[in-house]
C-alpha cells in the first residue's frame, strides 16, 4: 500500500529476501511441483508399472474410465402373450427390464450402480467404474461420520484435561497413546479383536451378555465393514483432536469465565457464549487437518478390508500394484487431489479462516 | 553487485547439487556401504551379499534361513540374506513391482508364484544360462514348462501344492463316517458333526472352515469347486471365457449356503492361516488347505495330532475331484549385481537335498519326482506318495491364457464370488456380469 515510498534500503533488502528464498523454492519445485507434474502427465497415458512396455498418450480415456456416469429409464416387462404388464406373485411389484440389458456397453461398457424411481418410473444408475464410485462413497461417508464423532469426543476430553484436576499431567499423557501407535499395528489389533469367533473381544462380549451367538464378522460382511472402519479412525483419532482443541481452550483467559460468574451466566451459558466462539479458529484448524487426513486414508482400510472394500486410497493402491495401470492410477490420484482441494476451500470459506492475517 | 548476485546463485546451486548428492550415493552403492558391516566376523572386500526374499507362511522362513546357512557354510565369501514377505500373495506381488520399477539391485533372488512367470519374465534372468540345464529334467515337467517363457527358463521350481481336503479321523469314526466324496456328503457330515460337536458343549465348533476372503486364495478355492462341478477353468486354455454356465453357478450357490451354516459367518475373511488356526485348535471338522498344513498339524502343540488325515477334495454332482496347482518357484532378478552367484543360490536351494528337507521338516511338496520315492519323505508326509496322482493332476489358474492381465481376471472373479458368499447378489447374475468384466479385461470371446 505504500509501495510507491519504499526507501532504495527498503528495496535492497526486499532482493535479498527474494535471493535467500531462492533455495526453498528450488527444493519446492524439485520435490514437490515436479513429481506433481509427473503425475498430471501420467495421467493422461497407458502407462503400465514395473514394465517395459511401451507408453502411449491416452487423453482423457482413463477420467472417462473412472468417472462416466449414466441414467436409463427401466421399462416395464410386457407379457408378449397377454400384453399385460408383468407383476412378481411374491411380492406384487411391478417387474422391469433387467440393467444390464439397457445400459450402453460401447465404446465403454457401464455397470449398474443402484436402482431408484421417480414419479413411478424406474431408473438406473450406470457407472464404468462401479468400484471407484463406491470407494468415493465410502471414503465421503468415513471422512464425515469419523471426524464429528472426533469432534464431539474429542472436545469433551479436552474441557475434562483442561480443568484443574490432581494427575492432569498423567491423564494427559495417558490421552495421547492411542494416537502414538503406529497405525498399521493398531490396525492389527482391532482385527484380533474383531474377530469372527469368540476369539475377538467384541464378539465375546457381546455372547457373554447373551445378545448373540459369538460369531459377527465385522470386517467381511458389508453392513459392519464402514463403522467398524470409523470405529478404529476415532479411537485412534480423537486424542489428536483433543490435543488440538486443548491448545485452543489454553489461549482463553480465566478472566472471561470470572466476570461471566460474577455476572450470573452457568456453566452452559458460558460454554456456547466464551468457550465456542473463542475456539472457533483453533476448531477449524483441527477439523480441516483430520478431514483433509480422513479424505486420504488408507492404512486401515488395506490392513483390515483389503480388496473387499476399497477406500480412494486402497483403490488407487489396487489399480497401481495390482493391476499395474500406472496411468490410471495416476487419473485416480489426480481426482482425489481435486476432491481434497475442493474440501480445503469449502472449510476456508464456510468456516471464515484468515488464512494470513496480515494480507 | 552483479558479481555478488552471480555468486549467491552460485552458491545456492552449489548448495543443491551437494544436497542432491548427498541423498542418491546411499541409494545407488548399496553394496559398498552395505559389506563391511553385514559380516563383522570376517570384514572382507570379496564378501558378496545375496538377498532371498522368501515367504512366511507355516515354518517357510525357518526353512529358508536353514538354507541360507547351509550355503553360507558351504560358501565362504558369500553371505545369503532372507528378507520376510508378506502372507498375501497379492501383497507380496505388490513389494516385488517396486523393487522392479525401480530396477532395484537389493533384492537378487525372488520367491514368486506359479502364476507369476508370465507377468513378471522381462524382470527375471534365463537359469538355462547358468546351468540350469542339468537339473531342469529331475522336476515336474508341467512346472518347468510353466516358468518357461520363449524357451527361457526364468524361474526353478521350488514347491508345489495342490488344495488338500484335511478331516478328523477321530470324529469321523465317533459319527460313524466315511471321509466325503461329494461336496454333498461333505456338508451333511459338517452339518451332523458341528449339531454334536457344539450339543456336547463346544460352542466354538465348525463344520468347514477354507479360505474365503477376497483375495487370491478365494480364487484356488473357487476353481476347486466349479473344475470339480465340470465347470470349467474360467478361461479356457485356448482363451475363451467359459465361466458363465450352469455347472458352474449351481456349485457357488452352493457354496453360499454354507456360508453361516456349516462354516462360520467369518469364514468369508479367512485366509490360510485363519483357517489353519481353528482347525488346529480342534474346531473343525473339515479344512480345505495347502499341504504345509499337515507338518504343522503334528506337531506337539496341535490340537489335532493324530486325529487327522488328508484327503483329496470332494467332487461336485456332475464331474470329479479337482485341486487347483499352486506352488513357488525361486527367479533370479535381471537388476541383481552378482546373477551367476544369485543362480547358484536359487539352484542350491531348489536343490534335490534341500527340498527333501523342507519336505521332512515342513510338508512342502517337492517338485523334483523321485522325492516322491524317498523314505524319509514318505514317512514324514505318508500322503506324499498316497496322493501323488492330486499333486500331478492339479488343476493350473488360467495364468497364462490371460497373461499379462491374470490379476485382473482373478480379482473381478473372487470379487464376485466374495459377493455371492457374502449374499448380496446370486451366482447367476454376479457370473453374468463378470463374463462381460473378463471380456473387457482381456478381450476375449465369450464362450
Amino acid at each position: 500500500m505504500k509501495k510507491h515510498r519504499k526507501s532504495n534500503f527498503a528495496k535492497r533488502e526486499e532482493r535479498t529476501a527474494y535471493k535467500l528464498l531462492v533455495p526453498a523454492l528450488i527444493i519446492l519445485l524439485l520435490i514437490a511441483i515436479y513429481p506433481l507434474g509427473q503425475v498430471f502427465y501420467t495421467s493422461f497415458t497407458d502407462r503400465q508399472f514395473a514394465s517395459g512396455q511401451e507408453t502411449e498418450f491416452v487423453g482423457f480415456d482413463n477420467y472417462r474410465r473412472l468417472l462416466s456416469v449414466t441414467v436409463q429409464q427401466l421399462e416395464p416387462l410386457v407379457d408378449e402373450e397377454t400384453n399385460q404388464i408383468v407383476i412378481d406373485d411374491e411380492t406384487g411389484n411391478t417387474v422391469y427390464e433387467r440393467p444390464i440389458d439397457v445400459l450402453p456397453r460401447d465404446p465403454i461398457r457401464y455397470r449398474e450402480y443402484r436402482q431408484f424411481s421417480l414419479m413411478g418410473n424406474q431408473y438406473v444408475l450406470g457407472a464404468t467404474d462401479v468400484d471407484f464410485i463406491d470407494a468415493i462413497k465410502n471414503t465421503v461417508v468415513f471422512t464425515v461420520t469419523s471426524v464429528f464423532l472426533e469432534l464431539v469426543l474429542g472436545l469433551g476430553v479436552a474441557l475434562v484435561v483442561n480443568s484443574n484436576f490432581k494427575g492432569k499431567g498423567a491423564t494427559r499423557t495417558a490421552m495421547l497413546i492411542p494416537w502414538a501407535v503406529i497405525t498399521v499395528v493398531s490396525a492389527r489389533m482391532w482385527e484380533w479383536m474383531l474377530a469372527p469367533n469368540r476369539t475377538g473381544m467384541f464378539n465375546m462380549l457381546l455372547d457373554r451378555f447373551g445378545l448373540t451367538d459369538g460369531s459377527i464378522a465385522f470386517l467381511a460382511s458389508s453392513s459392519f465393514q464402514l463403522p467398524a472402519m470409523i470405529a478404529v479412525d476415532v479411537w485412534k483419532t480423537t486424542p489428536f483432536m483433543a490435543l488440538l482443541l486443548l491448545a485452543g481452550l489454553q489461549t482463553i483467559p480465566d478472566e472471561l469465565y470470572e466476570a461471566a460468574a460474577i455476572d450470573g451466566a452457568g456453566p452452559v451459558k458460558q460454554f456456547f457464549s466464551i468457550t465456542f466462539p473463542l475456539l472457533k479458529p483453533a476448531m477449524a484448524v483441527a477439523l480441516i487437518f483430520r478431514t483433509l487426513d480422513a479424505l486420504r486414508v488408507f492404512d486401515v482400510f488395506q490392513v483390515l478390508l483389503g480388496q473387499s472394500e476399497y477406500s480412494m486410497a486402497t483403490y488407487n493402491y489396487f489399480q497401481l500394484i495390482g493391476n499395474r495401470n500406472m496411468g490410471l492410477a495416476s487419473a485416480i490420484g489426480v481426482i482425489i487431489f481435486i476432491i481434497i482441494f475442493g474440501f480445503a476451500i469449502i472449510y476456508i470459506k464456510s468456516l471464515g479462516v484468515e488464512m494470513d492475517e496480515t494480507s | 553487485m552483479k558479481k555478488r548476485t552471480w555468486l549467491s546463485m552460485l552458491l545456492v546451486l552449489v548448495l543443491m547439487f551437494s544436497l542432491l548428492a548427498g541423498c542418491g550415493s546411499p541409494a545407488e552403492e548399496p553394496a559398498e556401504t552395505g559389506e563391511p558391516s553385514e559380516e563383522p566376523a570376517e570384514p572382507s572386500e570379496e564378501d558378496v551379499v545375496i538377498t532371498v526374499a522368501a515367504g512366511a507362511v507355516g515354518q517357510e522362513l525357518e526353512l529358508t534361513q536353514m538354507a541360507a546357512q547351509m550355503y553360507m557354510d558351504d560358501n565362504p565369501g558369500v553371505v545369503v540374506e532372507v528378507l520376510d514377505t508378506p502372507d498375501l500373495a497379492q501383497d507380496r506381488l505388490g513389494l516385488y513391482l517396486q523393487f522392479f520399477e525401480a530396477q532395484s539391485s537389493e533384492v537378487d533372488v525372488y520367491q514368486i508364484d506359479v502364476i507369476w512367470p508370465g507377468d513378471l519374465e522381462e524382470h527375471f534372468v534365463d537359469l538355462y544360462e547358468y546351468g540350469a540345464e542339468a537339473v531342469v529334467g529331475e522336476h515336474f515337467p508341467a512346472i518347468v514348462e510353466n516358468n518357461t517363457v520363449d524357451g527361457r527358463l526364468v524361474a526353478i521350481p521350488w514347491f508345489t501344492d495342490a488344495g488338500l481336503l484335511y478331516y478328523r479321523t477321530d470324529l469321523l469314526e465317533k459319527y460313524d463316517l466315511d471321509p466325503p466324496e461329494t461336496w454333498e456328503e461333505l456338508a451333511q457330515q459338517a452339518q451332523v458333526i458341528q449339531q454334536g460337536e457344539r450339543d456336547e458343549g463346544n460352542q466354538d465348533f465348525v463344520g468347514f472352515v477354507w479360505q474365503g476372503d477376497a483375495y487370491e486364495g478365494l480364487t484356488c478355492n473357487a476353481l476347486e469347486w466349479i473344475a470339480s462341478n465340470e465347470g470349467g477353468t474360467i478361461i479356457s486354455p485356448e482363451g475363451i471365457i467359459t465361466i458363465n454356465n450352469e455347472n458352474a453357478v449351481e456349485m457357488i450357490d452352493m457354496a453360499a449356503t454354507w456360508v453361516g451354516t456349516i462354516s462360520p459367518e467369518g469364514v468369508t475373511g479367512m485366509a490360510e492361516e485363519d483357517a489353519r488356526a481353528i482347525w488346529q485348535g480342534g474346531n473343525a471338522a473339515f479344512m480345505r488347505n495347502w499341504p504345509y498344513a499337515y507338518s504343522l498339524g503334528q506337531e506337539d502343540d496341535s490340537a489335532v495330532k493324530d486325529r487327522f488325515d488328508v484327503s483329496p477334495l470332494p467332487a461336485g454332482a456332475n464331474g470329479e475331484p479337482a485341486a487347483t496347482l499352486g506352488g513357488w518357484q525361486l527367479a533370479v532378478s535381471r537388476y541383481s549385481e552378482n546373477p551367476e552367484i544369485a543362480a547358484d543360490v536359487a539352484l542350491f536351494m531348489a536343490s534335490y537335498d534341500m527340498q527333501k528337507m523342507r519336505a521332512v521338516d515342513g510338508s512342502l511338496n517337492p517338485t523334483i519326482m523321485d522325492l516322491y520315492e524317498d523314505d524319509d519323505v514318505l514317512e514324514a508326509a505318508p500322503f506324499f506318495g498316497s496322493l501323488y496322482d492330486v499333486f500331478t493332476n492339479a488343476v493350473a489358474r488360467p495364468s497364462t491364457a490371460s497373461a499379462p492381465n491374470y490379476n485382473a481376471v482373478s480379482t473381478a472373479f473372487f470379487r464376485a464370488v466374495h459377493d455371492v458368499l457374502n449374499g448380496n447378489l446370486d451366482a447367476a447374475t454376479a457370473f453374468e456380469e463378470l463374463e462381460l468384466d473378463l471380456q473387457d479385461i482381456t478381450g476375449f470371446d465369450i464362450e
